[in-house]
């Protein structure tokens, strides 16, 4: 058993004995350049099997020695599929990423060969991107000791490196910064080794050997990169900004990582091309421009040393740069990166918000907004209508996070902003009058615009948490409602709002700061939006009462508390409304509905509240939505409000009387399992199940031994552990034990939870049979725990049977139950002769018990656990299809080279 | 040119163009905004309404007990109401040649045109345009002739009487020229006057002009025009709309290169966007028919309520409506209601492809087969036995000054449960409301224009690039409402020239061209010679024929033989002497060759001097003058002939002789 266990685990780690037979046919397949080349995936996968097994310390020279003729093979053949070269040569990286696969594979002098570039371009081989993006990361494989390091030096391979960067291929060049950044930053702990080592404690990896000898190179190799950034940094012209932005890119990647002494001696290179480049102003560089600087600005010490200062000094220039929508663009850039230079973050903070002021009316900035030099060129930006709404976006997206700075760095009190962005909001719905804008040359580009609305709202509704949110809670609403009663507020923007609405609320501790009018108009506007042509809207409002539901709010301070949705909206309009919902056309919102009633009755379900009307007036659709509705959505719905109506109640208080809302929920139970388990959707069969357990937790939770389904997964991966400890003390129980259980049983049996178990085990959804099993199984362990054995089962237990119907899913467990039985033939066991005597086509009845130990649920758990493409996915398979496709291809016909090579990687 | 206007109201114009020897009549629409100042015309007799109190004034001097009611504090006329005609004073409209019309909308003054004013001219119109506007006047008349009024309230128009009253009475322009409704038998009358044109269809004016109707998109069969001569474009634009619904998609392409472009008819309501008020209008439908009440639809009979039926046609069974019934109630619902699904040619692309399928073009032929909308053409007779509540009725006036409508609100105003919505943008809501208050009812206004509105005509103005755009004032200043909406007016290079009621404008071109014919026999005798490469002129005399503004030149007949004769005869006539035309020059005289020849001559002391359109040759010795100008050449010479011939063969030598 424990082999099968982790048998998944062992093909990953280790060879086994098949795969390394079928190894040296499938290499021969590959190195035939006359065979058709099996697809990239297979190369792929091939691969990372092979890196597998090198992580897990296996050496892949001695596991498969035929991997070295297959190299040198595949190497000198120029007519060879650049797939397969390119294979190849990450391969080799692969093998010499040890340095005594490296060791050997140099004194065979393979690694010469397979990494010379002069051969590939000779061979005309070079162009392919593919091959430079096997040489590139074969190489960078390769570079883990030092001696890869003295190799990868004397063979002169920094040069080609750096020109790939800018290679026509992104993949490639994209892979060529990665590996630059990788041998500066892996070796870097060489050069400390060389100096005094100032960060001695901060090795985290086991440091490379270290000699003079790689100290020196690693000086060179740092040298030679970081003369090219500061040479190609600056763009000559307009063709060479890819280069610049590579290697931006690069900078940012290494600044980040970098220890002291390889980030002062970038910075000390490259300050100067960078403080060239903010001035050049070139608007496509700045957002990575500014990575690099804040990257360097952060690590760089507070120390106060010469490269921290010039550092700073780049960021300020980099804060009044001319072009305004760079300007938000480095600005936000700052605030991402959570500065916090006061100076800085103040600057940032002011440049962001000065659209918002200039559009809103001046009241972010005060007065002397004159004193911001950029204004002019902010206003002539805003008054063109594409980089207007783009502005304007940036800086609502970062209020948040501005109210968020210190207080000192604000040029205003975070309401302020809030109140920016109502008036924003105003505006753009075109209501704003006159006297209280700003610009209205600006204010036109805005009005009516859906994306400024939508980033307005979402910074509204993340505004909910800033100081002082609480007293701006009326004018919130108003702009809100009026936004949820335009009529061209578009479906997003409605359910913007009502998201932003949600949020606010959860603000007020005291609903009194609502008027009575705004409710009032809160309800009309929510009836009206019920009502809408759009169902995207009606689902927006359907999911709005839910929610509303689930804020729980006092309606004046210190007064009881109770659901915003009635507090809100008057409690009388919420169910009516969810109740028309449930015949809507579209079943989407009929199962946002659902979930919303479900939330809105919680409270009173958890009360113990008695049932009205309504109550079952909905219940009895719910059930015949369960059973008639064609979609599945909304059945799934259905299968959830019993759930958590289950669940709120069982929380509480055990049913008492026959009118409350707890009887009725009893009786539903029986129908939902059954119509749930027959639904032919496998979520509502699943959710179905979920019901079930929870009522095996609710019946058996009390006896020792059960465990509950949250413990549940975790004890499936040892299924015998617990059970022995389980046996011993619950033999000692016996007696009464074993009566409890009876009873329970026998409700769990009347309630159809054991059907509709059975029906899901059979079921040919693997999540349907999987959950089913596992909930039997647990079933299992808690009433006929195996230390008693077939044998010991007491009478008592052996009397509480089930039904099988004969036709379906019972037909489908008698017959499995018939195959154990002939396999038990000689077993005496009564019971199940009995059960198993009426195979007249009628319903039998078996005992629970007896099913539960006969069905061997292990055996199918550990099928059910097994991904349905585990067969397909074993290395051993990917061999035998590289083989077998090979042959299939290998057709006299079949010309090499003909499929069409695409550049993905 | 010159445009008088005879309208100020921007959606209802009504102008006329002089162009070339023409008189053209753009539109007649009838501003009926008026009857709001009057008090309903219930159908079946209002206790509510014939209890209302008499106006008094304060002060007790004015009298007018009987014309004058109030109503929660608004004062309205008692009477038959009134329309605001077109302005009759401005110029004799028996001088009109022809009426234009684009939509059924812009028609309903054309019997006071066309009738008792003299007017001889033809109208054209699409035949949509004429079916349904016909309908809507024939409804028109029919409201008002159900419920005759035996007074008619005049003494309040009185001038210095209407001085005193309160509100929106005291402002009400021109009342003396507010007339009662027409007749059935005017509507025939200058019905028959209207000649039936297709879109693009060139119709000739007298030779002068040709003018064309292009698809607008607004209406079935609505139009704009185009009216040009040989040289000269004017694009008339009225009620035009760029939305997919159902009459076909506007021709904005033929409106390319106009000179000048006359710009009605766009939206009332910019700020109000059809889709949205459509999906208001649905929502707030379904809101009341799920509380229990009933749902009012003041619409005209054709036009929107088309879209409005196709959209609850979808909406009805996504809002579970499916049982409740919708009655269209007006004196021409049954012929509104089939005509639009037999103008097949009019209508969308989408629409017309289903004539060919065994399926109406509208979807409500369906609901009508399926019982879910009755029409019938009045509350009286088989409505009353199958009337069902709750509902949703359709019915008009828009006003809510008369037609059935009036009897709803009476019926359903009293409860909150009813809505009424109002669909139609011609009239204010609040001032429709007015004589029915106090009012329980729910009010929606959610208008529909679906007119261009003014970022949709920035862009096509852009588009079609008129050298000059006239509009009416309204156009040319955001909303007095919303005076921030900079966004709502019209911002051209160079600035639309306005126009309000009354106004007559100069149209800023001059005609500079007219094409004039040569017969082939006199161009066969014309000599030409080639005065640059590729350009050739030639001398032409000729008689100048003009018959219907076709300009013809003819040869020059020759005299006829003078028949032998033994009679001595005085000649009563001598033959037109014929005189060898001088020959023409044409040519520049270079001043440095000029100069140089002078000098040739003897002609040394010359001054020249430079002017604004050429040079002054000062010859000092003899006093003379010579001005070379671009235009032509002048000698100031006195008591000097031998030098001035001299001098003027010089100059002749430097020009060509034709």
């Amino acid at each position: 058993m424990l082999i099968t266990h982790t048998h998944t685990h062992t093909h990953v780690s280790t060879m086994d004995r098949e795969c390394a037979s079928l190894l040296p046919s499938v290499c021969e397949v590959l190195a035939d350049s006359g065979r058709s080349v099996p697809d990239d995936t297979s190369l792929e996968k091939l691969l990372d099997w092979f890196t597998g097994l090198t992580e897990a310390g296996g050496s892949l020279l001695e596991a498969c020695p035929c991997l070295l003729k297959f190299i040198s093979t595949v190497v000198h053949n120029t007519a060879s599929d650049p797939g397969v070269l390119s294979f190849t040569l990450r391969l080799t990286g692969l093998m010499a990423a040890t340095e005594d696969g490296f060791k050997m594979l140099q004194e065979r002098s393979v690694l010469n060969q397979v990494f010379n570039l002069q051969h590939w371009q000779e061979a005309g081989l070079w162009d392919d991107p593919c091959l430079r993006i096997g040489w590139i990361q074969g190489l960078r494989s390769t570079l883990q000791h030092p001696k890869a390091l003295s190799f990868f030096v004397q063979s002169d391979f920094i040069d080609p490196l750096l020109q790939l960067q800018t290679d026509t291929s992104l993949f490639v060049a994209s892979a060529a910064n990665q590996m630059l950044a990788h041998i500066l930053l892996f070796f870097q702990k060489v050069s400390s080794a060389g100096s005094n080592g100032v960060n001695k404690k901060e090795e985290d990896l086991e440091p490379p050997a270290i000699t003079m000898e790689t100290s020196a190179e690693y000086s060179a190799v740092v040298k030679g990169i970081s003369e090219y950034l500061k040479e190609s940094l600056i763009p000559k012209e307009n063709t060479k900004l890819h280069q610049s932005l590579q290697i931006l890119k690069l900078l940012a990647l290494l600044l980040a990582q970098a220890g002291p002494p390889l980030r002062d001696k970038l910075l000390q290179t490259v300050t100067e091309s960078l403080e060239e480049l903010v001035t050049a102003g070139c608007s496509q560089l700045t957002l990575p421009l500014m990575d690099v600087i804040l990257a360097a600005n952060s690590s760089s010490c507070p120390d106060g040393r010469v490269p921290g200062q010039r550092v700073a000094r780049i960021l300020s220039s980099m804060l009044s740069i001319n072009n305004a929508a760079d300007l938000c663009h480095a600005a936000a850039a700052l605030l991402r990166r959570g500065h916090h230079d006061t100076v800085h973050t103040a600057r940032a903070v002011r440049i962001l918000l000065l659209p918002l002021d200039i559009i809103t009316g001046p009241t972010l900035l005060g007065t002397n907004t004159t004193a911001d030099e950029h204004l002019f060129s902010v206003v002539e930006q805003l008054k063109s209508k594409t980089s207007c709404i783009s502005m304007i976006c940036v800086c609502l997206t970062n209020t948040p996070q501005i109210t968020l700075t210190p207080p000192g760095v604000l040029p205003c009190p975070p309401v302020l902003i809030v109140t920016a962005v109502v008036s924003l909001l105003r505006i753009c719905s075109g209501s704003s009058s006159s006297s209280s804008t700003g610009c209205s040359e600006v204010c036109r580009n805005v009005i009516g615009s859906g994306k400024v609305q939508k980033c307005a709202l979402e910074a509204l509704t993340a505004l909910n948490s800033s100081p002082g949110a609480k007293e701006k809670i009326s004018e919130v609403f108003t702009i809100l409602i009026q936004y949820l009663d335009n009529p061209d507020s578009d479906p997003t923007v409605l359910h913007k709002s009502y998201q932003a609405l949600v949020k606010w609320i959860r603000v007020c501790t005291d609903l009194s700061l609502i008027t009575d009018q705004l409710r009032q108009d809160l309800v009309e506007v929510v009836k009206k939006r019920a009502c809408d042509m759009r169902w995207e809207v009606r689902d927006s409002t359907v999911e709005f009462l839910g929610h509303l539901a689930g804020v729980h709010v006092s309606v004046t301070l210190g007064e009881e508390v109770c659901d915003a949705s009635e507090a809100l909206l008057g409690g009388c309009c919420t169910t009516p409304l969810l109740k028309e919902a449930l015949q809507d056309t579209e079943s989407y919102v009929r199962a946002s509905a659902i979930s919303a009633l479900a939330k809105t009755l919680t409270h009173s379900w958890q009360q113990g509240a008695a049932l009205t009307e309504d109550q079952t007036e909905i219940v009895s659709r719910l059930l015949e939505i369960l059973s008639q509705d064609t979609e599945g959505f909304p059945r799934r719905a259905v299968v959830q409000y019993f759930i958590s109506w289950f669940f709120s109640r069982s929380s509480h208080s055990p049913p008492s009387s026959s009118t409350s809302s707890t009887s009725l929920l009893m009786q539903c139970v029986r129908t939902v399992l059954s119509q749930g388990s027959a639904d032919l959707d496998w979520e509502v069969k699943v959710h179905t199940l979920e019901l079930a357990e929870l009522l095996l937790d609710q019946a058996f939770s009390a006896h020792r031994g059960y465990r509950k389904g949250s413990d549940a997964h975790c004890a499936l991966q040892h299924p015998y552990g617990v059970v022995s400890d389980q046996a011993y003390t619950l033999h000692t129980h016996t007696g009464t034990h074993a009566e409890g259980v009876q009873s329970d049983l026998a409700r769990v049996v009347e309630q159809g939870v054991i059907s509709a178990l059975l029906s899901g085990l059979v079921d040919c959804d693997r999540p349907v049979a999987l959950k089913a099993c596992r909930l039997l199984i647990t079933l299992r362990e808690t009433i006929c725990p195996l230390s008693l054995g077939a044998l010991d089962a007491t009478a008592a237990m052996a009397t509480v049977s089930c039904e099988l119907l004969g036709k379906g899913w019972g037909q489908e467990i008698t017959k499995i139950l018939g195959m154990e039985k002939s396999d038990r033939a000689l077993e005496t066991d009564i019971s199940a002769q009995r059960s198993f005597s009426g195979a007249d086509g009628g319903g039998d009845s078996v005992t629970v018990s007896e099913v539960l130990r006969s069905l061997s649920l292990d055996e199918r758990l550990e099928v059910l656990t097994q991904s349905s493409d585990h067969i397909h996915n074993s290395p051993l398979s990917l061999l035998q299809d590289i083989l077998t496709a090979s042959a299939a291809h290998t057709h006299p016909d079949t010309k090499p080279g003909q499929e069409v090579i695409v550049d993905c990687y | 040119m010159k445009l008088y206007c005879l309208s100020g109201h921007p959606t209802l114009p009504c102008n006329v163009l002089k162009f070339k020897s023409t008189t053209i009549m753009l539109d007649c629409g009838l501003d009926t905004t008026s009857v709001l100042n009057f008090l309903p015309l219930p159908l079946v007799h209002s206790p509510r309404l014939s209890k209302l109190p008499s106006w008094v004034c304060k002060d007790g001097t004015i009298n007018l007990e009987k014309e004058l009611k109030e109503c929660a504090g608004r004062v309205f006329v008692d009477s038959q109401p009134e329309f605001c005609l077109p302005e009759r004073e401005l110029l004799d409209l028996s001088t009109i040649d022809v009426i234009l019309i684009s939509n059924y909308h812009c028609m309903m003054a054309l019997p006071y045109i066309t009738e008792h004013t003299g007017f001889t001219g033809t109208v054209y119109a699409t035949e949509p345009t004429l079916q349904i506007g016909r309908l809507l006047m024939e409804e028109l008349v029919k409201f008002m002739e159900r419920v005759p009024k035996a007074q008619s309230a005049t003494c309040w128009k009185n001038k210095e009487i209407q001085r005193m009253l309160p509100g929106p009475l005291k402002d009400a322009v021109d009342v003396w020229t507010w007339k009662r409704s027409y007749s059935m038998q005017e509507v025939n009358s200058a019905l028959s006057k209207v000649q039936l044109v297709g879109y693009s269809q060139k119709v000739e004016l007298f030779g002068a002009v040709q003018v064309s109707p292009l698809s607008s998109g607004y209406s079935l069969g609505s139009s704009n025009w185009i009216i040009q001569s040989h040289h000269e474009k004017v694009a008339y634009v009225s009620g035009s709309s760029l939305l997919t619904t159902h009459p076909q998609p506007m021709d904005q392409s033929s409106l390319k290169n106009s000179d000048v472009l006359i710009l009605t008819g766009l939206t009332q309501m910019p700020t109000a966007n059809p889709d949205g008020m459509l999906g208001e209008f649905c929502s707030n439908l379904a809101m009341t028919i799920r509380a229990g009440g009933n749902v009012l639809v003041p619409c005209y009979s054709s036009g929107v309520i088309y879209d409005l039926l196709e959209c609850l046609y979808q909406f009805i069974e996504s809002a579970n409506l499916g049982t409740t019934p919708f009655y269209f109630i007006s004196p021409v619902a049954n012929s509104s209601l089939e005509f639009s699904q037999i103008f097949a040619e009019w209508l969308c692309h989408n629409k017309q492809s289903k004539v060919y399928l065994p399926e109406p073009p509208f979807p409500h032929a369906e609901l009508i087969q399926t019982n879910k909308l009755k029409h019938y053409p009045s509350i009286h007779g088989d409505f009353s036995s199958e009337f069902r509540q709750p509902c949703v009725v359709f019915t008009g006036h828009p006003s809510l000054r008369f037609g059935d409508v009036v009897h709803f609100m009476e019926l359903w105003g009293k409860s909150g449960l009813n809505t009424i919505i109002f669909t139609e943008p011609d009239f204010s809501y609040l001032d429709a409301l007015a004589p029915y208050q106090p009012l329980a009812m729910k009010c929606v206004y959610c208008p529909i224009d679906t007119r261009l509105n003014f970022h949709q005509v920035s862009k096509l103005l852009k588009e079609v690039q008129p050298l000059h755009v006239v509009c009416p004032e309204q156009y040319t200043q955001p909303p007095l409402t919303q005076s921030h909406r900079s966004d709502l007016m019209l911002e051209l290079q160079p600035p639309p020239m306005p126009y309000r009621r009354c106004s007559v404008l100069n149209l800023p071109f001059r005609r500079r061209y007219e094409r004039v014919y040569i017969l082939p026999e006199l161009a066969n005798s014309l000599v030409p010679s080639e005065i640059k490469p590729g350009v050739s002129m030639a001398t032409v005399s000729a008689v100048l024929h003009s018959k219907d503004n076709k300009h013809t030149l003819q040869s020059v007949p020759k005299p006829p033989p003078v028949p032998p004769s033994k009679k001595r005869k005085r000649v009563m006539e001598e033959p037109p002497v014929v005189l060898a035309p001088k020959p023409l020059l044409s040519g520049a005289v270079p001043l440095e060759a000029f100069l140089a020849t002078l000098q040739k001559h003897g002609i040394t002391e010359v001054k020249v001097e430079e002017t604004a359109d050429g040079h002054i040759l000062h010859l000092q010795a003899d006093d003379t003058l010579i001005q070379l100008e671009e235009d032509g050449t002048h000698i100031v010479c006195d008591n000097n002939e031998p030098l001035r011939t001299t001098l003027r063969d010089l100059v002749l030598r430097f020009l060509q002789k034709l």
